[in-house]
């Protein structure tokens, strides 16, 4: 079932929520929606489901070919997971997931046998069989969420939304969530959309990604796309750590101390103006020596080589704070040490147009 | 009540004391200081109202009973408490759920008043009873015309009575209900619950332990409640007596065994309250209602 957001908005007094959103979910994928807090993504969620309506003369929501704008939340069938999970706390596992078919009037109601069947059914889907006469109480936060997640699909939605589904989680158990939604979904393969600021948790188990800022959606991709070729800014700056560098652009190139970086890519600038240049750590290479093709030389300020990477922190000659992050081979070979002076040698990045900064929100997650 | 908590720490090591720990005389002296405290002020008048109700034996106790005054007291009370606490259940359920669950204009307001009844004195509050619905009151009159008596009969003794039962059920609804916010009535609207499953379901059995607690209050309020209903009452004898000012009037006249006995009556009703609420207390805790 696929889902059409057709030129939505949503005020909340001088709030704008969301500002003119329209946007396609394609039937059957994970779509993430990735943005900071207040720019909108979990109110677009919950105008899918119908717990909050729309601004009054704006566009369609549509399941498939079906406008829901008018629909109650009763009736649009959709599966909601909330972040603290919402498990009706008087309630054992069992009649937690069985709540959404208990409710229903008696001719649409499915036999006790039935029922049973269909709850140890999703119970085992979410490997949660054996707990079935706990109350959610009795169970860790990973547990809660599988729980709330098999309520969700007891009534065989339509859709399944998620709202921040591991947020309220450790990071580790967070973690093996992520894989364990992204197998269950190939499995159960219902349009689902979930709402999350982490952007490796977006990357690693959308389909698609749409990303948000204060109301408006900045590109929608794949992990991939928005990854590698951010459209904006915004996008460069909430998917990871990069370091920015004002510079000048001079038609195809754009100069950065003693370096000529050639401008192309998806955003072609056109006669000498300001440019801004970002560049992410780990597209930084280091060499004691300055090399033929020119470099940026900086000061060693910084080493932390407890991780996957070293993470080097530099001063550049104006002043400017520099993030490397060098392979532990790389950093070994280079036996680079607090307070050398190195050369900074950039191998990918990203060019846009220095405009007025945009009043925007960068979420940076530590 | 707030059954949010804390965890504790379940030993603590001998070096890992708090500082502000009190040596064992000081603490001895502490606890002694309370307990004779409690003895003094609360146990040995307790005791006294039981000891001087079956001071003459059992038979004497019993007889108090048999008076026809005695039991039309009870009666009164009983009729006061019957209409007070579903009023109360009613108005508090109502009065938690829109503070609790939506936003409106005088939401602070409405929270403040719910507690007047608890700062103003009681004799006030039968005082402006008697202002609104007295024989010479604002409203008074006209209801005199239509044959209708408020003040010195029954309809006036079950509103003030309701009017000081107030707070009780609305002020352990609305914390609770507030800390649970709507995400629980948000997610069986998902699954397909109408508005009544949703209530009948979700929120009523998740502030279940909450509503009995204030419920066990309010009863126990509207049981023993005297200074609001004396202005009221206007004191006829098996008309507008009830068991609190039963005990007065049997006081003054001296039938000490009758005064003592409807008061026993009156305490025991309290202590049975106090079981309730503590054995509430006890499943509130047990079964959290607020999840970590």
């Amino acid at each position: 079932m696929s889902i059409t957001v057709d030129r939505i908005s949503k005020t909340f007094g001088d709030f704008k929520a969301l500002d003119d959103i329209s946007l396609e979910v394609p039937a059957n994928q994970l779509v993430a929606l990735l943005g900071p807090s207040g720019s909108g993504k979990t109110t677009l969620l919950r105008i899918l489901a119908g717990l909050d309506r729309p601004d009054p003369g704006s566009g369609a929501i549509r399941f498939q070919e079906e406008d829901v704008v008018g629909r109650r939340v009763q009736d649009r069938r959709v599966g909601f997971v909330f972040q603290h999970y919402a498990l009706f706390r008087h309630m054992t596992v069992f009649e937690n997931v069985a709540f959404g078919l208990r409710v229903r009037p008696r001719s649409h109601r499915p036999s006790p046998a039935d029922i049973r069947d269909r709850v140890h059914r999703l119970l085992r889907l979410v490997q949660l069989d054996g707990l079935a006469d706990r109350n959610p109480a009795q169970l860790s936060g990973g547990q809660r969420q599988r729980v709330a997640l098999a309520r969700a699909l007891a009534v065989r939605p339509r859709v399944l939304l998620l709202d921040e589904p591991f947020g309220a989680l450790d990071a580790q158990v967070r973690k093996q969530l992520r894989s364990w939604l992204r197998e269950l979904h190939r499995e159960i393969k219902v349009t689902s959309v979930f709402v999350t600021h982490d952007q490796d948790e977006a990357l690693e188990v959308a389909d698609q990604v749409v990303v948000m800022n204060a109301g408006r959606i900045e590109q929608v991709g794949t992990p991939d796309a928005v990854f590698h070729g951010p459209a904006t800014e915004f996008v460069m700056n909430f998917l990871g750590e990069v370091n920015v560098f004002e510079g000048t652009c001079d038609g195809e190139q754009v100069s950065l101390a003693s370096l000529c970086l050639e401008a192309g890519g998806t955003d072609p600038l056109h006669g000498p103006a300001a440019a801004r240049i970002f560049i992410r750590p780990h597209e930084l290479d280091l060499a004691m020596t300055p090399p033929p093709g020119g470099s940026l030389p900086g000061r060693v300020e910084a080493v932390n080589s407890a991780g996957p990477a070293v993470r080097l922190v530099l001063r550049v000659e104006e002043g400017v704070q520099v993030v490397a992050g060098v392979s532990q081979d790389r950093f070994r070979e280079l036996n680079i040490r607090c307070g050398d002076q190195v050369h900074l040698i950039p191998r990918r990045w990203r060019v846009f147009p220095a405009r007025e900064r945009e009043e925007t929100v960068v979420w940076n997650p530590v | 009540m707030s059954t949010l908590r804390i965890p504790r720490l379940r030993s603590t090591p001998l070096e890992a004391r708090p500082v502000i720990s009190e040596s064992s005389g000081v603490r001895r002296l502490l606890v002694g200081a309370s307990l004779a405290f409690l003895l003094l002020f609360l146990f040995l008048p307790l005791l006294a109202v039981f000891a001087s109700a079956l001071g003459k034996g059992v038979s004497a106790y019993l007889a108090t009973f048999s008076q026809p005054d005695t039991r039309a007291a009870i009666r009164l009370t009983l009729v006061a408490t019957a209409w007070a606490v579903p009023l109360n259940l009613g108005f508090g359920l109502a009065a938690a759920w829109s503070v609790a669950k939506f936003h409106f204009p005088g939401k602070s307001l409405l929270v403040t008043l719910i507690d007047l009844p608890l700062a103003i004195s009681p004799v006030v509050s039968g005082l402006v009873y008697i202002l609104v619905y007295g024989l010479h009151g604002w409203l008074g009159s006209w209801l005199a015309g239509h044959g209708v008596k408020v003040i010195f009969a029954t309809p006036g003794i079950v509103m003030v009575t309701v009017f000081v039962t107030v707070p009780y059920v609305a002020r352990e609804l609305i914390p609770l209900m507030q800390a649970q916010g709507t995400e629980d009535e948000e997610a069986a609207l998902t699954l397909g619950a109408g508005g009544w499953q949703t209530f009948f379901r979700v929120t009523l059995p998740s502030v279940r332990w909450a509503l009995l607690y204030g419920v066990t209050l309010c009863t126990a309020r509207a049981m023993g409640e005297f200074g609001a209903v004396s202005v009221v009452s206007g004191h006829i004898r098996g008309r507008t007596n009830t068991m609190a000012l039963q005990v007065e009037i049997l006081y003054n006249e001296y039938q000490h065994v009758g005064a003592f006995t409807v008061a026993s009556l009156l305490a025991g009703l309290a202590l049975v309250s106090l079981a309730v609420k503590t054995y509430i207390e006890w499943r509130g805790t047990h079964q959290p209602e607020v999840g970590s």
